[in-house]
This record gives structure tokens, C-alpha cells and sequence, in this order.
């Protein structure tokens, strides 16, 4: 896999997550994501593995990655400076095109990442389209701010209602499309209660090695199999996925 | 073997298997996607794709991966299509270099099938024998569990193939198992796989991966038996674990290898990034490729440094 060395734009806080921004040319899909690291060989090999993350927003020169620091690979990234290595963009995105009518787009904790970039793409393509997002705690919904007048859950009621991303939402049936991204758990129930929906796509969130297709690590199950999340998604159609 | 690379003044080439490889570069197996193999055009002498089997496997469950320093384990099953897909999309992977193609089975009839199968395309330039999987007639050790057991499963593919074969070994007992499968007519060894490891997510309590450790953690392991089984037999040695860098490239040659590949180091580097830093190496000392194989052994053989 090649690495790009991109410049970083700065950082900041949004709750408990860090929001990164970067330099970057050329073109990205909403749902698509990027392996990316503080630093690569020979500076290190430890962490070893690069970080899958779905792209947060881009503007054509400034690309955004969301993430919460849960090891050595994220809190070095949340302390980068100057700059960090990021790949190409990877993976398919969401689908976009034929949405006749309202959308809604559901986040579940960091997987709200994606979403500002959907939401900003459905918005050019005058897709109307509402956001609702689900966390743990207060301490995450830090995020929620940059989603104005997005539904807002929280496991404890700390912030927002009490319950998850579903609670938020309320009906699903008044959406043409559901766009997910969240826990595997969560992902699963948004599919059950959209039952019906013409389209609903879901973005995994999966332990990835390579994320060009080459590792086999990142799968996740469908009629026909495992399948590559990296390759075949990270979006996937949800009646695709054998949950 | 014509590269589409830039142009440079250092041979790079290797020989194997009578053909002229354009640089001692392939992949270990199951690191190379069809979706990433124009990644490496020019980079790679030879293409390896992912291990093939009798049937179709679906690989394991997730987690299949984990992190560790300096490398990763990983536990993915296997998982393929099974042999007559893969042979059906075997052009995925024509960069205009050799193909090798590994193949697993569970029984040594199982291998002598697949590799009869495999050996009959014309496409198919050597195939390797992943003796790594477990032997289900003798409960569940693998083939690599002792020389009478490669010396069996080489010999009946052998017997059924006449293209070369490379028998690809584990770390343990390599040494004995080299020089098997040499006498049973293997043409090249592969040394070595993943070594067996565990990881554990301590705040669940419970395993995370229980499978191989891959990356440059391994590399001085791999090294030792690259060297080892050098000195033991007489066909060339292809090696695998650890390669990340253009020196490690030039430091198994010396060890011994006649080729190396690159795995795990693919997930995290450009593979061109170790070629141009092999080649750099290469320029630095004003030698070729071929000149480095076995020129460790040359200058230290009578040491004894290597015994315990």
C-alpha cells in the first residue's frame, strides 16, 4: 500500500472525539475511507498497522477524519503535527443517485464520520435529509454541534433523549433512503426497523490490516460469504449483509 | 523478462527455475489482492496469489487480525473460492511475470489432485505446496509436522507435476523437513510461514486472534532458518517472514535466498519503496542481484557463529 506524507490543517476537539484536517487533491466519495497513520517506515513500525477511517468531510482541498483515540495508533494521531501519512481514498461510498424523496442518515458513536460529508453531498444534489445521531454519553455529543438541528440520543439521557440513534429517529417510514453507520449491533436493528425502505445502506465499521482487499481481515458475512469490507464496501446495500 | 519499471543500471534480475526473473520480488501468499496487483507491476519478478484449495473455504470468523508490535497475527481460514474459480480468474493476476500458485489440501491425495490440476495450465509457472494447513488423516498436525510427512505429501506431487515445485515450511524442525522434501524432488523450499501466536484483549478476558504472527517481528527468525536450510540442501530457497525492507531483501540473499517475498510489509509500505532501497543497496556496493545469494555463507562459513 502506498502512503501519501499530507499536511495537516490542524486539530481539534469535538467532545470526546479528535478531529483531524488535512491537505488533500483529488477526488473522494462520501462513505469512502483512508488508511492513515502518525508516522510510517522508517520512523516506526510500531504501531504497525495503519487506521481505517471514513472521510468526515472534504471541500476539494481539505480532507477531515473524526476519530476517538482508543490506542497508541489514534493518540498518536491526535498528537501529530506537522503532518501524518494517509493512503488513497478506498472502498465504494454511498449510493446517492435515484433518492426520490427524504433521506435520513443514523450515527452511532464515532460512526457519525462519515455523515457531515453525505449530508453536505445530499444537500449539493438537493436531497432533503435529516440527521440522527446516538451515543454513549453527553461526553461524545460534543459532535452533535456540528450537525445542526440533528435528533439527538444519548444511552444515559444525558444529552438528548434517552435511548439509541432509533430512539432519536423516531419512524423510519417517512425516508426513501437510510444511510447507517455505526456498531455492527446498531447497524442490524437500523435494518430491521427499515424493512421495506427502497434504499438503505449500512457502513461497517471493521478491524482492518491492509484495506486494499489483500489481507482477507476486514470481512463481514453476506448470502454469498465473507466479503471484504474494504473492497465490496465499507457501505454495503443492507439486504446484502447476513445479520 | 521485459519490466515496465524506469530504467536503471543495476541487474536486478535473479534466476529461478531456469527463467530470468526481473527482480528477486514476489508476494507471500494471501497478500496480494487481484484488486492491488497494479500496485506492484514492475515492482514483483514473479505473482503469487492467495493460497487455493479442492473446494471453496469461507475462512474464519472475526476477528481475524490483530495488531502486535512490529508485526500481526492473523487467523483468516483460507478462505477462497476453491480451485476452479481461482483458475478461472488466474489472468487477474498476468503482469506479464511468472505466476507461482499455492495450493492447500487436507489429505495428501487432496494435494496430489490440486496439484495435478494446477500443473496442467500452461499460465501456471511453478506451484507452491502450503504445507502449513493441517493434515486431517493424522490428526490435525499439519504436513510441515515432520519429514516423513513432507517427504510424502512431496512425492505424490511429484509424481503428478511437471512444472517446479516449491515446498513452503514452517519454522519448526525446518531444517529436517528441507532436506525431505529436496529428496522427494521439490525443486525450491519456501522458508518460512507465519509463526504460531496468540493475542488476548485483556479487558473482555478472552482470546482475540489465536493464529500466525507475520511482519517484520519475524524477521530474524525467518533469517536464521533461511541460513540454516541454505546450508542444508542444494535447491534454492525462497524466503518468506519479515521481508520489509530493501536490506532485509539483500540480507536473505546473502543468508542464502535465491528469491523473497513480501508479505506482511505490503499492508504497510509501497513494495516499489523496497525495491528502490534493494536496488540502492545494490548500487551502493556496485553488484548485481545474483552476486549477493549465499555470499554471507561465503565469508563466515567455517565460523561455527550460527550453532545454538
Amino acid at each position: 500500500m502506498k502512503f501519501h506524507t499530507v499536511e495537516i490543517e490542524g486539530i481539534e476537539t469535538l467532545g470526546r472525539y479528535v478531529l483531524l484536517h488535512y491537505r488533500w487533491e483529488g477526488s473522494i466519495e462520501p462513505g469512502q475511507f483512508t488508511m492513515a497513520r502518525a508516522a510510517g517506515y522508517p520512523t516506526t513500525f510500531d504501531p504497525f498497522l495503519a487506521r481505517p477511517f471514513s472521510f468526515y468531510d472534504y471541500d476539494g482541498e481539505t480532507a477531515s477524519l473524526l476519530f476517538e483515540v482508543r490506542g497508541r495508533g489514534t493518540q498518536l494521531l491526535a498528537e501529530a503535527t506537522e503532518r501524518i501519512e494517509a493512503s488513497r481514498p478506498l472502498g465504494k461510498g454511498f449510493r446517492v443517485d435515484g433518492v426520490a424523496g427524504r433521506a435520513v442518515l443514523l450515527g452511532g458513536g464515532v460512526g457519525v464520520a462519515p455523515f457531515k460529508f453525505l449530508s453536505r453531498r445530499l444537500y449539493e444534489l438537493g436531497v432533503e435529509h435529516d440527521v440522527a445521531l446516538g451515543f454513549e454519553d453527553e461526553g461524545v455529543a460534543g459532535v452533535a454541534g456540528d450537525f445542526p438541528g440533528a435528533k439527538v440520543a444519548t444511552m444515559d439521557g444525558s444529552f438528548g433523549v434517552r435511548g439509541t440513534v432509533l430512539d432519536a429517529v423516531g419512524d423510519l417510514s417517512e425516508y426513501s433512503a437510510i444511510y447507517a453507520c455505526g456498531p455492527n449491533a446498531m447497524l442490524a436493528a437500523v435494518k430491521r426497523a427499515a424493512n421495506g425502505a427502497k434504499i438503505c445502506q449500512l457502513s461497517v465499521e471493521e478491524r482492518m490490516g491492509c484495506g486494499n482487499g489483500s489481507c482477507n481481515g476486514c470481512v463481514v458475512p453476506t448470502e454469498r460469504g465473507y466479503v471484504r469490507s474494504c473492497i465490496e464496501g465499507p457501505v454495503f446495500d443492507a439486504e446484502v449483509l447476513a445479520w | 523478462m521485459v519490466m515496465e519499471r524506469r530504467k536503471t543500471d543495476v541487474d536486478l534480475s535473479v534466476e529461478l527455475f531456469g527463467r530470468r526473473l526481473g527482480t528477486p520480488l514476489m508476494p507471500a501468499s494471501g497478500t496480494l489482492s487481484k484488486e492491488a496487483v497494479g500496485e506492484v507491476r514492475g515492482i514483483y519478478g514473479a505473482i503469487l496469489p492467495k493460497t487455493t484449495t479442492p473446494r471453496r473455504r469461507d475462512g474464519n470468523p472475526t476477528p481475524r487480525i490483530a495488531e502486535t508490535p512490529a508485526g500481526m497475527v492473523n487467523s483468516i481460514g483460507l478462505q477462497n473460492p476453491g480451485v476452479e474459480e481461482f483458475m478461472k480468474n488466474l489472468d487477474d493476476f498476468d503482469l506479464g511475470v511468472p505466476i507461482l500458485v499455492s495450493v492447500a489440501g487436507n489429505t495428501t491425495d487432496e494435494f496430489r489432485e490440486l496439484c495435478e490440476k494446477v500443473s496442467a495450465d500452461e499460465r501456471v509457472f511453478a506451484v507452491e505446496l502450503n504445507l502449513s494447513c493441517p493434515n486431517v488423516e493424522h490428526g490435525g498436525l499439519t504436513f510441515c509436522a515432520g519429514p516423513s510427512s513432507v517427504e510424502e505429501v512431496v512425492s505424490a506431487c511429484r509424481k503428478v507435476s511437471g512444472k517446479p515445485l516449491s515446498a513452503k515450511l514452517t519454522f519448526e524442525g525446518v531444517v529436517g523437513n528441507a532436506v525431505a522434501a529436496e529428496s522427494a524432488g521439490a525443486d525450491a523450499l519456501t522458508v518460512m510461514n507465519t509463526i504460531p501466536a496468540l493475542t488476548v484483549d485483556a479487558d473482555a478476558r478472552r482470546v482475540l486472534v489465536k493464529g500466525g504472527l507475520s511482519g517484520p517481528a519475524i524477521k530474524p527468525v525467518a533469517m536464521r532458518a533461511v541460513y540454516d536450510v541454505s546450508a542444508a540442501v542444494d535447491v534454492p530457497v525462497i524466503a518468506s517472514g519479515g521481508v520489509s525492507t530493501g536490506l532485509d531483501v539483500a540480507e536473505f540473499m546473502m543468508a542464502g535466498a535465491a528469491a523473497a517475498q513480501v508479505g506482511t510489509a505490503s499492508f504497510v509500505r509501497d513494495p516499489e519503496d523496497i525495491l528502490g532501497e534493494f536496488e540502492g543497496y545494490l548500487r551502493k556496493h556496485g553488484i548485481s542481484a545474483s552476486d549477493l545469494i549465499g555470499d554471507l555463507r561465503d565469508s563466515e562459513s567455517a565460523s561455527g557463529v550460527h550453532e545454538g
